[in-house]
């Protein structure tokens, strides 16, 4: 018998023998506003969920900037000065954008390797999640998803619109499924396993800026 | 650090009949008392972040509910859910292999990366590996593994298994990482700042990432609907491992199954406030399919779980989704370290698992617990551990897996607790040569317990006597 067969069937004679025919109901998930996601009350008006998604970005280190689609230029500029080598070894930012309002120096590459020297990435999202300030991305936002990892500081843009109370809407708004990758983002790449301390810029991203646009 | 100091910390202490002997390992961890009290609140400071994480959410108690009915459902129809998990992956070009025990694991992920020529491995957090014991098995086969989440580099370094299944490295001080740094990675002598350790990490790290011909990770939640993979971090380890390499292999035991995409929205909300307070990990990444041009693998392991899920009592066991509360929560993990379990994973869920495995090697196991409730108490899927402490030292005793001289002990215990004339008597005598007994004999009585407390002093009369005089016509 193959290990397919065999696991599949000591798993059935298993669960027959625990739970019968008494099976336990696959429960109903919450309704899209059922909980309030907080004090805010049911009917959460945009404002209290962009000043929410504030307070958690501020929590998981993440910096939010309020901006127009046209003020995204410029702050993208603004990171990638901070970025910029002067002296020896002076080179100008390695910029890579997924927004038409960012200019970048760099196009989406085949191989993710020729990210190696990425300082910025730049993107969009697709919803917001008030609760925890998680940024929905599914690849076609990413292009090749090691940007997300190399880039020194990422940004990415969200309009305050696409901001839901908790992850139970997100998951309502989104098809996971419909691309092969997606992921919900929230603030830069952490670690604390030395002591406990907190360090930011494990692996990935040292910084992350959502521009948040109010359109 | 020599190899021989570390092996002998970190290896689990066994009995003349190779049986692991927690007391004794958690005695060799307390011998470092400042050790043991650091240890205790780094882990005291974690459970208290995920009281606050937990106390955030109006709704939390019912996501426990709901989080626990979803595992139980899945559970009962394991097999269905399985297979539909399997027909959908594949048809998103997922490669999908069945593994009955860990050395089936082991040879199939041999076999994926020998296919391909790999030689070059990093790994994200996976305990399931561990269990299988990958690493050792691929290094014989000359295949350079690098677990790559900063914690589980330290250990790896330092040839030590993890000591926690979220915090793999928590039992070190930052000294101690600072030397096997400047060891093996050649960072200055000395050097113990968190910061500069992880930076030196990131960049030693980043060379391995660049270079690997395979990666792999291990799964959080397998979305059977979907027939997708979720997989979990805050450093971003697992995705720069897999958005690089051109071999990406998943494993995951069976368990982790859960029917539909949206339950994500429950389990999530209660993992990362249970592992760390934080309100949302920074990457939590679903994959649906391998990147163009890339070769994705699940591996679908069982190794014990499909015989623990027909055990009526412990089966519940296996709707853990490994945040390791119970483990920061529970007095005895905290005070005698993750290495006096002698198991992959230890703490609460570990004790209540591993025996499964191996019941006499692991018969100390539920011991080690002081059926506190603690654990059951945080547990975001409402695992009901207590209950299975006490249920496997019930078969422990019945199987006569405990020491002789517990075993006596307890079978007196119980006569004199069963008869109350007795009872009184035992009371009298006890009350009398607590007081005339030198305090140092009278600790060592007491057995383990006594040591480094000071005994009460012995009251004048029985609970009995005093309720006669205080409460008169209640006895
Ligand atoms: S048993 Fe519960 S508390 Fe312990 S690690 Fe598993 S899910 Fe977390």
């Amino acid at each position: 018998m193959s290990a397919r067969e065999e696991i599949l069937r000591a798993v059935r004679a298993a669960r027959v023998a625990t739970f019968g025919n008494a099976a336990p109901a696959l429960p109903s998930l919450p309704t899209v506003g059922e909980w309030p996601g907080g004090a805010d009350g049911a009917q959460a008006t945009r404002s209290a969920l962009v000043d929410r998604f504030m307070v958690s970005a501020q929590g998981a280190a993440a910096r939010v900037v309020r901006t127009t689609r046209a003020g995204v230029a410029q702050l993208a500029a603004s990171v990638a000065d901070s970025l910029r080598v002067d002296g020896d070894g002076a080179r100008d930012p390695v910029v890579l954008s997924m927004v038409d309002a960012v200019h970048g120096n760099m196009a989406v590459p085949d191989d993710p390797h020729e990210l190696a020297t990425l300082d910025l990435f730049v993107c969009e999202g697709e919803i917001g999640v008030a609760e925890s300030s998680a940024i929905w991305l599914p690849t076609s936002r990413l292009g090749q998803r090691a940007a997300l990892l190399l880039a020194t500081e990422v940004i990415v843009v969200l309009e305050s619109a696409a901001i839901v109370a908790d992850l139970h809407a997100a998951y309502a708004a989104v098809d996971v499924g419909r691309e092969s990758f997606g992921l919900f983002l929230a603030g830069p790449s952490k670690t604390a396993d030395i002591e406990q301390s907190l360090v930011i810029g494990a692996h990935g991203a040292k910084g992350l800026t959502v521009a948040l646009i109010d359109g | 650090m020599t190899a021989s100091s570390t092996a002998s910390r970190t290896l689990p202490i066994l009995d003349a009949h190779g049986a692991v002997d927690h007391a004794a390992g958690a005695e060799r961890f307390t011998a470092d008392v400042d050790r043991t009290t650091w240890h205790d609140g780094a882990l005291w400071f974690v459970r208290e972040k995920r009281d606050r994480g937990a106390a955030s959410v109006p709704e939390w108690e019912r996501l426990r509910d709901l989080a626990s009915a979803i595992k139980s459902h899945t559970l009962s129809r394991l097999d269905e859910y399985l297979e539909r998990f399997e027909r959908r992956a594949t048809a998103r070009g997922i490669q999908v292999h069945w593994a009955r025990d860990g050395a089936e694991h082991n040879e199939i992920v041999l076999g994926i990366l020998a296919a391909r020529g790999a030689r070059r491995l990093v790994k994200s957090k996976s305990m399931l590996t561990e269990e299988c014991g990958l690493n050792a098995h691929l290094e014989r086969h000359g295949i350079e593994v690098v677990d790559t989440d900063l914690g589980e580099r330290i250990v790896q370094l330092r040839n030590e298994p993890p000591s926690h299944i979220v915090m793999p490295a928590i039992h070190l001080k930052k000294e101690e990482i600072g030397a096997t740094f400047h060891e093996k990675l050649g960072t200055p002598a000395g050097l113990a700042d968190p910061d500069a350790l992880t930076a030196a990490a990131r960049r030693h790290l980043r060379e391995r990432f660049l270079g690997a011909d395979a990666a792999m990770t291990g799964v959080n939640f397998a979305i059977a609907e979907t027939g997708g993979v979720v997989v979990i971090t805050n450093e971003g380890n697992a995705d720069l491992g897999t958005a690089l390499a051109p071999v990406y292999i998943a494993s995951m035991g069976i368990e982790k199954l859960i029917p539909r995409a949206a339950d994500l929205g429950v389990f999530l909300r209660l993992l990362a406030r249970s592992a760390t307070g934080q309100a949302s990990s920074v990457y939590a990444s679903h994959v649906h399919g391998p990147r163009p041009g890339q070769a994705m693998h699940v591996v679908l392991v069982d190794n014990g779980r499909s015989t623990q899920l027909g055990r009526g009592d412990f089966w519940g066991s296996l709707k853990c989704i490994r945040c390791a509360a119970c483990l920061n929560t529970c007095p005895v993990y905290r005070r005698s370290g993750g290495y006096s379990y002698g198991s992959t994973i230890p703490g609460p869920i570990g004790s209540v698992l591993t025996p499964g495995l191996d019941v006499r090697k692991y018969a100390a196991l539920p011991f080690a617990s002081t059926l506190c409730g603690s654990c059951s108490a945080v547990c975001p899927v409402k695992v009901d551990l207590d209950q299975q402490l006490y249920r496997w030292r019930q078969l422990v005793m019945a199987a006569g897996g405990a020491p002789p001289l517990k075993r006596w002990w307890l079978r007196a215990m119980g006569g004199v607790l069963a008869d109350p004339a007795l009872l009184q008597l035992a009371g009298r005598v006890a009350r009398g040569m607590l007081r005339v007994l030198p305090p140092r004999l009278a600790r060592r009585l007491a057995g383990g317990w006594g040591t480094g407390r000071a005994l009460p002093e012995p009251p004048r009369g029985s609970f009995r006597d005093w309720v006669r005089a205080n409460r008169p016509g209640r006895s």
